[in-house]
């Protein structure tokens, strides 16, 4: 390490991209919200199950370095159509 | 009257095997056709691909299937629509399929798409190599997805891609991503054609109903958007367009050759 170098944390910003960049090549979740404040990082979107909802978490403590995780992801619950929409 | 039943971005992965199916149970009775609108899987892989066919295998009409952009994230593409096909999907790649619906000819045209953004904040082909890749590609497509569109000899004609083909159905979305989410230059190709519905999928965080800039009806069919297990929609052949018989548009050059592919 040279002299030049110090060492600073991350603009949680920068954190924030990270993780969300790590999200996605990991998880393959491209919409997740990713808000970095303190030492919380929130994660806020949609994912069609709970195991993405798991997947998306461990990535995302794996990149925030020690932070604590607040898993705001909601499961989008599928079920049969109850409706029609007539287009014409 | 054609039911369309349509559904996209499922990112099925052997952990959830079956789940997607048991939902499908009375897609037959509600619908003539099922159209998945690509990210059938997660990360594309065969494996991955292979649950997504058992998923749509047999469900009792017939399914008619694009490609996204986590279907080619592992460079098995070609492998994952073989897949499909063998469990009698019909993948399209910038072609088009005609059904007959109960004496209707449905006609779709389709295909992943790609991005490059929308009218007046688009990415543009000029400057380096990788930005004219990557407008070129939506180009290319852009114009087999025309070219398909106007070669359905049906009644009613349906597009079907991943990427959006219109803004309106991606709001929600950060207006920032909107050019990784699809492009104006889908939507030229719909409006040529005179479609009756353009459906898509990959914008997770958008709204369900939108236009394209001539006015076609765009649905998108995200599973998060939908929040269903598929979205159905019932078109009605307009008065004056006469089932079966009569070309279908007047905006059809006159020499062009219809042709059913
Ligand atoms: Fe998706
Ligand atoms: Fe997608």
């Amino acid at each position: 390490m040279t002299g030049r170098e110090r060492d600073m944390t991350e603009p949680p910003e920068y954190l924030s991209a990270h993780i969300q960049e790590r999200v996605a090549a990991e998880a393959h979740e491209l919409g997740i919200r990713v808000d970095v404040s303190g030492d919380v990082v929130r994660l806020r979107g949609e994912v069609v199950s709970e195991e993405q909802r798991r997947e998306v978490e461990a990535t995302a403590r794996d990149a925030a370095g020690g932070r604590e995780i607040s898993n705001e992801l909601h499961v989008v619950a599928v079920t049969e159509p109850d409706g029609e929409e007539r287009l014409s | 009257m054609i039911h369309v039943a349509a559904a996209g971005d499922l990112h099925v992965g052997p952990e959830t095997a079956g789940t997607y199916r048991a939902h499908l149970t009375g897609l037959a009775a509600h619908a003539d056709v099922f159209l998945v609108a690509g990210d059938l899987t997660r990360h594309g892989t065969v494996e991955e691909g292979r649950v997504a066919a058992g998923e749509l295998r047999d469900v009792g009409v017939p399914v008619v299937a694009v490609l996204g952009n986590h279907d080619y994230h592992s460079d098995a593409e070609d492998e994952i629509a073989d897949v499909l096909r063998d469990a009698g999907v019909t993948v399209l790649e910038g072609d088009g399929t005609v059904l007959d619906c109960g004496g209707t000819r449905l006609g779709i045209a389709g295909g992943k798409g790609f991005g490059g953004g929308f009218e007046g904040r688009c990415a543009s082909d000029f400057g380096e190599p990788e930005m004219k890749a990557f407008v070129g590609h939506t180009k290319d497509f852009a114009g087999r997805l025309r070219t398909a569109l106007l070669d359905l000899d049906a009644d009613m004609i349906v597009s079907l891609t991943h990427y959006a083909p219109a803004e309106g159905t991606l709001e929600g979305e950060p207006p920032e991503i909107y050019p990784f989410l699809g492009s104006y230059l889908l939507g030229e190709a719909i409006d040529a054609s005179g479609a009756d519905l353009a459906i898509h999928g990959h914008a997770h965080k958008g709204t369900e109903k939108g236009l394209t800039s001539g006015g076609v009806r765009v649905r998108n069919v995200a599973l998060p958007v939908i929040q269903h297990a598929y979205a159905l929609y019932r078109l009605d052949v307009p008065e004056g367009r006469v089932e079966g018989t009569a070309p279908r548009l007047g905006t059809i050059t006159p020499n062009h050759i219809r042709s059913h592919t």
